[in-house]
């Protein structure tokens, strides 16, 4: 199996760098997500490391072969595409011998590995069907097995959901996660889905504008996002301005915001005075009638300014200090009305900084 | 509870009574029936009905009908006829397979550059359509002239030749017309076609391991084969039935069935003949385009 690692990468169209430095250590057994809107630079990275695109910059070594100035046919790679790429004037069992029969496979081995892979990926009895005799399901795992029937170094997927039906996405997740520790490929998955990436990933990698902003695993990255892009693309977030006041003796900081003072758990070092935002997750604040005035935890007093239930959440917008006002996902069966005066309640722990 | 009736639809299953009024959009068909009617499906039974007379030497035609006419075309002592059938299928297929051989990487090329000269480069092809077809014959003559054509006459002032190469009336310089004059109706179906092909199968090819040539011939062509079929087609047919450019680039040296009827009919005014030869050559033609449809149609599967 296959490390593989990115050094450097720069990839320019003209003046714009669609990839911009990228470094990144991919280890064997691994699946790398990664994330980030459109145009972030993913898809060009990803294509870099399938030889589609020469990079401007930088290096990309399979284990210890720098693979830049080798042709795609030559890096022995799986890919999967978004709209699936599989060949329409062949079979199934045609499609998946194509990249068997490039590499010289006997029709006896080729005949095995094939019922094999069709296994793998459930299609058994479907060999001489057309793909557009399949369901896009169908295809999505043809389009997977062909991938994988090669034996391939390493596994490229672009989007590979993209055009499911959100039902289908769902258990297309967890079956290519199965389905890629089973097989226990290395893997890099290209998505701008957060859920999907999530789900799949054992680290995912966000990127914005060509750059990586965070490398983690999807709890990092959600609880502990290093940019505000970050926290702001992955969930929903309360950002609150606000500047160092002192360190608070346990590790942690206390903060100036319009809401008063709040403490923060936060390791990395920061001097008085710097600013910086605050960052709470809408389910990480609890509403209390009363303030619990516990040390633990931060208290903001505030009125209920509009309620909305979304069956599994009970979402407020609380008016606090300042015309602050926060999102609140609480339990579906809170029940404050609107114009209730009530306290939001958030752990020290839970109050995360991002550094501006 | 009140059924609700769904009024759109009743009306239009019951219909409105009115065959005409059900079907209207047929009636934006008229002005090309009317066309195809009275200028090729009348003039075509006519010229049936033509073929069937019997040869007079004073007259167009002698009363009565009789097969006198196919049975001289088929039987003629040395084959003449039949040999220039022959020989205009073998000319039709020729010009056809240089055109496709020509036109191919032209198209392959059109379809996937990102060029910005694209749309110059899409006129480029289509420039020859802009000028006439007796206008580039000439042109062509003006090049290739025997005795004082531009290249004759060059390569003989500069002393390379002694005396001239014959590059036309004979089968190179009707070639290179047709050819020249054809190519774009090969070009653009297969540019449509190969611009249908998602250039991630190409991709995906390469992943699985194929080189550039494998791709070409396992993926790219594959799949383009309806732009390859209506192509060669188009300039089989077109082929077979020009008359100008051989006429033109050729004259009485290259006898095909064009100018073999055209003889006939203007001449010999040897109607019932010209006729039956010009039936024979739209059976066989059709007959020919029919047999390859259905051979080519079998490595087509799954597309489309």
């Amino acid at each position: 199996m296959t490390k593989l690692s990115i050094n450097g990468l720069v990839k320019r169209f003209g003046d714009v760098a669609a990839v911009d430095s990228i470094d990144l250590e991919i280890n064997d057994h691994e699946l790398i997500s990664l994330l980030g809107p459109s145009g972030c630079g993913k898809t060009t990275t990803l294509r870099c490391i399938a030889g589609f695109e020469t990079p401007t910059a930088g290096n990309i070594l399979f284990d210890t072969t720098d693979v830049v100035r080798l042709d795609p046919e030559k890096r022995n790679i799986g890919m999967v595409f978004q709209n699936y790429a599989l060949f329409p004037h062949m079979t199934v069992h045609e499609n998946l011998a194509f990249g068997l029969e490039m590499r010289g496979v006997t029709k006896t081995e080729m005949d095995g590995s094939i019922g094999k892979v069709l296994d793998t990926v459930q299609l058994t009895g479907l060999n001489d069907r057309y793909p557009n005799q399949l369901s896009g399901g169908q295809q999505q795992r043809v389009a997977l097995a062909r991938a994988l029937v090669i034996e391939p170094s390493i596994l490229l997927l672009d989007e590979p959901l993209a055009n499911l039906d959100a039902k289908l996405r769902e258990e297309m997740r967890f079956f290519i996660r199965h389905l890629q520790k089973r097989v226990g490929i290395t893997t890099v998955y290209v998505t701008h889905d957060q859920a999907e990436a999530m789900v799949i990933s054992d680290r995912i990698v966000v990127m914005f504008d060509g750059r990586i902003h965070q490398i983690g695993g999807p709890r990092d990255i959600y609880s502990r996002p290093v940019s505000r892009e970050v926290a702001d693309f992955i969930g929903l977030s309360n950002f609150i301005a606000a500047h160092v006041a002192s360190g608070d003796g346990n590790g942690g900081y206390v903060l100036d915001s319009p809401l008063g003072q709040l403490r923060c758990a936060y390791a990395e070092s920061l001097d008085d005075g710097q600013a910086v935002t605050i960052m709470v997750r809408p389910e990480a604040i609890r509403l209390e009638p009363a303030n619990p005035a516990a040390s633990s935890s931060n208290s903001v007093p505030g009125k209920v300014l509009e309620r909305f239930f979304l069956g599994n959440i009970q979402g407020y917008k609380i008016s606090c200090e300042n015309d602050t006002v926060l999102q609140v996902q609480a339990e579906p069966w809170t029940d404050f009305a609107v114009g209730d005066p009530l306290w939001c309640v958030f752990d020290v722990e839970k109050t995360w900084i991002i550094r501006d | 509870m009140t059924t609700i009736t769904p009024i759109v639809d009743d009306a239009r299953e019951k219909g409105t009574g009115s065959w005409l009024r059900d079907n209207r959009t047929l009636l934006l068909l008229l002005p090309t029936l009317g066309l195809f009617l009275a200028f090729l499906l009348i003039p075509y039974l006519n010229m049936i009905v033509m073929s069937f007379r019997n040869p007079s030497t004073s007259q167009v035609f002698a009363p009565g009908f009789s097969a006198v006419n196919y049975i001289e075309a088929f039987f003629d002592e040395d084959l003449y006829y039949l040999q220039i059938l022959w020989d205009t299928m073998i000319f039709g297929a020729g010009t056809t397979f240089l055109c496709l051989i020509i036109g191919y990487p032209v198209a392959y090329h059109l379809a996937r550059t990102k060029s910005r000269y694209q749309s110059l480069l899409y006129a480029f092809v289509l420039s020859p359509l802009l000028v006439g077809v007796v206008v580039r014959c000439y042109g062509w003559i003006i090049i290739l002239a025997n005795q004082d054509g531009l290249i004759n006459m060059t390569l003989r002032k500069y002393g390379v030749i002694e005396t001239f190469i014959p590059l036309m009336y004979n089968t190179f310089g009707v070639g290179l017309g047709l050819v020249h004059i054809f190519l774009p109706f090969m070009i653009l179906p297969l540019l449509g076609a190969i611009q249908s092909i998602d250039p991630a199968l190409e991709e995906a090819a390469q992943s699985l391991g194929a080189s550039r040539t494998k791709t070409m011939t396992r993926v790219v062509f594959p799949l383009s084969l309806p732009g390859v079929q209506a192509g060669t087609v188009l300039v089989f047919v077109l082929t077979i039935s020009s008359y100008v450019i051989p006429i033109l680039l050729g004259g009485l040296n290259v006898m095909i069935m064009s100018t073999l009827v055209v003889q006939q009919l203007i001449d010999a005014m040897l109607w019932p003949f010209g006729a039956a030869l010009a039936f024979i050559l739209s059976v066989t033609g059709a007959a020919a385009v029919y047999f390859y449809l259905k051979f080519t149609s079998r490595f087509m599967k799954g597309i489309a």
